[in-house]
């Protein structure tokens, strides 16, 4: 069994907005491994970058705030140490890289001095001399043309793909125990989005890392992770490993998503050659169903889902998957 | 293409826009505007006096000329000499220039100083009461005249407390100070107001951008996020705000000026418009145009210093 780095125990976020309080994360639990590689997914607004910011503790707050449960790095909650110590581990223990590739990097400076920022302030043992060294180093790491040259360039002289690249390079070259990738290759197009994950697997096998891989898609999970969990309104409605979670999905929803990826063969539902979707919409989070979350888009509902019995239950359905519906599919 | 060429291009590109605003500048006083020997002789003049006088100012030339006058002085700064002084004007520019700079450019510079520190400071308190007891005080600056802390200033500090003298000039180091201390002081106070406020929303913009979300989950401190990141992202609203100031403090303030008998060009420019002395009010609006068009140039090169996403051409 690999070593466990990080345990996120029943996470719970709100945000306060004009409209009301939401749960964007409620009651989130999972666990990363030295090595390994967890997907979260979901669909839009399902709560997965809110997760990440939680580990990281960048929750904008207000509106935000973590209003319950723990998250253990090796142990001890981060949610608990004060900030500067928190600071010592982002970008040094814990790296992330996000969502928006065209706008995460700043504009104004260097990419090399973007990714010797981190090194000035994680290995202060490092000269000058050895930052911009390790920064070309970076970038020819994760496959960037002309390191040399490209370290003095500007963001906006660099590609998305290639300023994904180089947010890759700035969140590995402290060689992070934990990477926290938030839909890495979303704003991407398809060839460069493969290279991209390639590139992530083969980094991770470099330096053991263990990597949690967010997105909306579940065929890159299906190239990348270990295990997943499978994220709907704030909640994990299914968790298992990944070949468990393709080869017999529990939940409803689970099999609703595997049916939606467009190369996958699908059996059941739809006319003819006609991709499956998931019908119906994501319920608002100011104004939950009670009972299964779930319930106005499944094809199985009962009257038990419906809440006269309350919502259901993340439980284990197997050896190691777990589901949260009431009638787990056979 | 390298600064240096980048510089002198613009430069080149300069002289259309003076030739234009010069064209202006003769439109307004030698085509359109009322005849100026008409008030500076009285309604009893005869016809006689007047074709004297019209002939006397240069005001027969024909009208080509005229605007080749004006055009020539934008580049010699040879403006004649004043209709009422008789003294040469770019003499009088020269001595009414310092009296006018003393004032401004101190002003000037303290009053960016403190804004930009201000602003960086709320911004980094941004929603906290402290962030909203700030805004409130600019606000409440910003809506009090100026002659309020005009009367105020002299009346108070300098009358009753003799902290400063009431108004005045000498010239010299250390003379000048008490003279001028207090119309420094008011300007700052006038311009923290809308200056603080400015540079806050420009602030805050930045504060909200993808590239600090990256800087923190670096682990980098917020200060350092504030000065670094935030700051120079920021740098570039400012920079068109400070610099296309500049213009208007080599022209000093022409309230101030006359309130505190400063001796500078604002307080010269008035008395010519009351005098209708139209040689020294053209050289005032030629100066004005040829600085604006100058510093905008400066701007712009300023522009491709701190943000590489500007092409030099
Ligand atoms: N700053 C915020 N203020 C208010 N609500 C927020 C804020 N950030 C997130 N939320 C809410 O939290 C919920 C979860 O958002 P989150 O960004 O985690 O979704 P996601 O799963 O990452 O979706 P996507 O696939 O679009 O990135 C959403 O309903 C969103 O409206
Ligand atoms: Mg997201």
């Amino acid at each position: 069994m690999a070593e466990k780095i990080l345990e996120v125990k029943d996470l719970v976020v709100e945000f306060r907005t004009d409209r009301g309080t939401i749960t964007a994360v409620n009651g989130v639990n999972f666990e990363v491994f030295k090595g390994q590689t967890l997907g979260i997914v979901g669909e839009s607004g399902s709560g997965k970058s809110v997760t990440a910011l939680s580990i990281m503790r960048l929750i904008p707050n207000p509106p935000g705030r973590v209003a319950g449960g723990e998250i253990l790095y090796r142990g001890q909650n981060v949610l608990d140490i004060p900030l500067d110590e928190m600071r010592s581990i982002r970008g040094n223990k814990i790296a992330m890289i996000f969502q928006e590739p065209m706008t995460s990097l700043n504009p104004v400076f260097t990419v090399g001095n973007q990714i010797e920022e981190v090194l000035e302030l994680h290995q202060k043992e490092l000269s000058k001399q050895q930052r911009t060294e390790k920064a070309i180093e970076m970038l020819k790491l994760v496959g960037i043309p002309s390191p040399e040259k490209r370290v003095h360039e500007y963001p906006h002289q660099l590609s998305g793909g290639m300023r994904q690249r180089v947010m890759i390079a700035m969140s590995l070259a402290c060689e992070p125990d934990i990477l926290i990738a938030d839909e890495p290759t979303t704003a991407l197009d398809v060839t460069i989005q493969a290279q991209i994950l390639e590139l992530m697997k083969k980094l991770q096998t470099e330096m053991g890392m263990g990597i949690i891989m967010i997105t909306h898609d579940l065929g890159v999970v299906a190239e990348t992770c270990d295990d997943v969990a499978v994220m709907y309104c704030g909640q994990i409605v299914e968790q298992s490993d990944v070949k468990t979670l393709f080869g017999h999905p529990r939940h409803p929803y689970t099999k609703g998503l595997i049916e939606s990826i467009p190369s996958f063969d699908s059996t059941t539902g739809g006319a003819k050659g006609r991709l499956p979707t998931i019908e119906g919409m994501v319920p608002s989070l100011f104004d939950l169903p009670s009972g299964c979350n779930f319930q106005n888009r499944c094809a199985h509902v009962t009257e038990k889902c419906r809440g006269p019995h309350g919502e259901p239950k993340l439980e284990p359905v197997s050896k190691g998957q777990m589901v949260r519906c009431f009638h787990p599919l056979s | 293409m390298s600064l240096t060429s980048y510089v002198l291009r613009r430069l080149f590109y300069v002289i259309p826009v003076i030739l234009g605003v010069c064209f202006l500048i003769f439109i307004i006083f030698s085509v359109v505007s009322p005849d100026p020997t008409i008030s500076m002789l009285g309604k009893h003049a005869t016809k006689a006096q007047v074709l004297e006088l019209r002939e006397a100012l240069g005001l027969n030339k024909p009208l080509y000329i005229q605007y080749f006058d004006i055009v020539k002085s934008a580049f010699t700064f040879d403006f004649g000499r004043s209709w009422s002084t008789k003294q040469e004007i770019f003499e009088m520019i020269k001595q009414g220039a310092i009296p006018s700079m003393t004032i401004t450019f101190p002003a000037f510079f303290l009053s960016v100083l403190l804004s930009v520190s201000i602003s960086l400071f709320v911004a980094f308190y941004r929603g906290t009461f402290l962030d909203k007891g700030v805004v409130f005080v600019c606000v409440a600056l910003m809506s009090i005249s100026s002659l309020v802390y005009i009367l105020v200033g002299q009346w108070f500090f300098a009358f009753k407390l003799g902290l400063f003298e009431i108004s005045g000039y000498e010239e010299g180091f250390p003379d000048v100070v008490p003279y001028v201390l207090l119309p420094i002081i008011i300007i700052i106070i006038l311009s923290v107001g809308p200056d603080v406020r400015f540079y806050r929303t420009v602030m805050l913009d930045e504060i909200y951008q993808d590239y600090v979300r990256t800087a923190r989950s670096k682990g980098l401190s917020e200060r350092k996020i504030m000065f670094k990141h935030v700051l120079k992202n920021a740098m570039v609203s400012i920079i068109t705000y400070v610099v296309l100031r500049i213009p208007f403090l080599i022209l000093g303030s022409l309230l101030i000026e006359s309130f505190f008998g400063i001796p500078g060009l604002g307080g010269m420019t008035l008395k010519a418009v009351n005098s209708s002395d139209f040689p020294v009010i053209k050289a005032m609006a030629v100066l004005s145009g040829i600085a604006t068009i100058l510093f905008n140039v400066i701007t712009d090169v300023l522009y491709v210093v701190v943000d590489p996403r500007v092409k030099l051409n």
